[in-house]
């Protein structure tokens, strides 16, 4: 398997300080938080939930993908950045952040994406999905560690990023992967204003029918994401899909974030809390709507 | 002498916060966020007597100051939780509170014997209440059946019993006499209030269940009301629940009639604030040089108001 499962991190409770909060494309914005205690346990493709304090509405915690850490002038990390997409009330709210402000938090959550041990992934984002590649990547191509995970570098392994979004204004700058040799960098938009013309899911089906690719992790909307996982499993290439389900704790105590995950049993599937053993998922396990 | 320390008949607790069945999952996932043996009690996600896959998603929604769920009693079933969760719960050095869930008098009677030899339990809290599945809430909207529940439980159980209450009815306080009459040591109120969310541009409800039950802040005037209504009619120990998440939030319910309070949805939000509340009133009852925390419960003074 070019992949191992992640050890993670017990998640704390924190208070964090807002450092920026920054709108780099349309709608969509990047949270920069100073919180070293969850900072330092972070991994790729886990998550935290975040509320704003001394208010009961909105009530619950929403979750958010880490997209990168950050260090101090000692090279100490210190916090970490989300990327958050304006939809609902609490993301509304955010948007009013200032430097200074504090949030509250727990996490890190969830069990990441697998380490990519493998010579070539593919990371396939829609949308604000971008997010969690970001780290993703940058930990595949040996050029960041994260939490207490180390993958064994290789010089010879490569990353391919594609990323769809609506239209060009929708797309973030991957500022962080344009100047890695090893990273490629794939845009499709539904208007053509940016790259491929359609879905993202076309130049991935190009990408496998090469036969190099030996992952696919993929974020973003539902339909696409099954699409994703169909392609993948067209060319017999293991997929892993990050899941975004209803939650209202993300620590496992609701019950809420269910999906259906195939097992050994009368009806051949239980439904498991995406929170606790996801949101990443293996996709050939899961029995998508 | 410990000044936190509460009785409810039979059941003795060193402090007066508990956590709520089904906030609190089995206690393992809550054990990052806070010291689990310093609580009053843990009270696990309701258990049935077969497992029940639960409803279909999506299972909850936040509204203002609260939240709806449909979880329906999703669990693995009896044998599975005192096989895999129990010995957890047992170890930790706190009173665990099996919560049960039946569709029937005899699979509550049949869990009740289950339980009964098993040590480590401190008593049985009887989910009749619970609004997202059909059968058990019956026995929490009518009086007789409620009276015959909680005798026949009686009957088989050495563990003390709590009754947990539904605010879905129009008295509630006649439920509360009918479990009160039938022997139970206590009971506990309130459980969701019945609610709904709706997606108007899609024309389609938002819970798969489609009606499911309230909590969180926003029905803690209708849960004070509940306990008030109790502690005045009916002479039986309540742990109150409802919407508890500040300090201030807590005093209320034992002031309102409350000898012990559950931490529900807050722990999906704040999950060491249980930890935080227990904090709160030591160091109140230090600070006020309380000798019992008893003295506070249903202290509250009622102004003599004439009916017209």
């Amino acid at each position: 398997m070019p992949t191992t499962p992640r050890q993670v991190t017990a998640p704390v409770e924190a208070r964090a300080i807002v450092v920026s909060n920054v709108e780099i494309a349309a709608h969509t914005y990047r949270l920069r938080l100073a919180c070293p205690e969850l900072a330092t346990r972070f991994q790729p493709g886990q998550f935290l939930m975040l509320r704003l304090p001394g208010r009961t509405d909105p009530l619950l915690g929403r979750p958010y993908a880490l997209y990168d850490t950050y260090a101090d002038a000692q090279g100490n990390t210190v916090g970490f950045d989300i990327g958050y997409h304006v939809i609902g009330k609490q993301t509304g709210l955010l948007t009013e952040l200032i430097p200074g402000q504090v949030v509250d938090l727990w996490g890190p959550l969830g069990n990441g994406f697998p380490q990519f041990t493998g010579k070539h992934l593919a990371c396939v984002a829609g949308g604000i999905g971008y997010t969690p590649m970001i780290a993703m990547t940058l930990e595949a191509l040996g050029v960041k560690t994260y939490g207490q995970s180390t993958t064994p570098a290789s010089p010879e392994r490569r990353v391919s990023m594609l990323y769809g979004a609506r239209s060009k204004s929708h797309l973030a700058q991957l500022h962080e992967l344009e100047s890695l040799p090893n990273a490629t960098i794939t845009v499709a938009t539904d208007d053509g204003s940016a790259g491929h013309k359609g879905f993202i899911t076309e130049p991935l089906d190009t990408l496998l029918a090469k036969g190099e690719v030996d992952a696919v992790y993929c974020c973003g909307p539902e339909l696409m994401m099954k699409r994703v996982a169909q392609i993948a499993a067209s060319h017999n290439v293991p997929c892993w899909l990050s899941l975004e389900t209803p939650m209202a704790c993300g620590i496992g105590a609701c019950f809420s974030c269910v999906v259906k995950v195939k097992e050994d049993s009368e009806d051949g599937w239980d439904y498991k809390r995406s929170c606790i053993e996801g949101p990443i998922f293996e996709a050939e396990k899961l029995l998508l709507s | 002498m410990n000044p936190l320390a509460v009785s409810l008949n039979r059941l003795q607790l060193k402090n007066p916060v508990l956590v709520a069945s089904g906030t609190f999952g089995y206690a393992r996932e809550m054990a990052p966020y806070l010291d689990l043996s310093g609580l009053g009690g843990i009270i696990p996600k309701t258990v049935t007597q077969q497992p029940r896959i639960g409803n279909a998603p999506q299972r909850t929604v936040e509204t203002s100051s609260g939240m709806l769920n449909s979880i329906g009693l999703d669990n693995d079933g009896l044998e599975t939780f005192i096989e895999k969760h129990l010995p957890y719960l047992t170890s930790l050095g706190t009173a665990v509170i099996v919560n049960i869930a039946g569709k029937t008098i005899e699979e509550f009677v049949q869990m009740t014997e289950r339980l009964a030899p098993l040590s480590g339990i401190a008593a049985l809290e009887l989910n009749i209440s619970c609004p997202n599945v059909t059968g058990g809430v019956d026995y929490g909207t009518n009086p007789e059946m409620a009276f015959e529940l909680t005798q026949k439980v009686m009957a088989v159980s050495p563990h003390p019993i709590i009754i947990k209450l539904t605010p879905n009815v129009t008295d509630v306080t006649a439920i509360a006499k009918a479990v009160a009459d039938g022997g139970a040591d206590a009971v506990s109120l309130i459980n969701t209030v019945q609610g709904m969310a709706i997606d108007w541009k899609r024309r389609k409800p938002i819970l798969g269940n489609v009606i499911g039950g309230l909590s969180g802040p926003a029905i803690k005037p209708v849960a004070l009301r509940c306990v008030h209504q109790v502690a005045q009619k009916v002479n039986i120990p309540i742990i109150g629940i409802g919407g508890i998440t500040t300090f201030d939030d807590m005093m209320e319910f034992f002031v309102a009639g409350a000898s012990a309070i559950q931490v529900g949805t807050t722990n999906f939000f704040k999950p060491g604030q249980s930890q935080n509340l227990l904090q709160e009133l030591k160091a109140y009852v230090e600070h006020t040089n309380l000798p019992s925390i008893t003295s506070l419960i249903k202290t509250l003074e009622l102004p003599t108001v004439k009916k017209c």
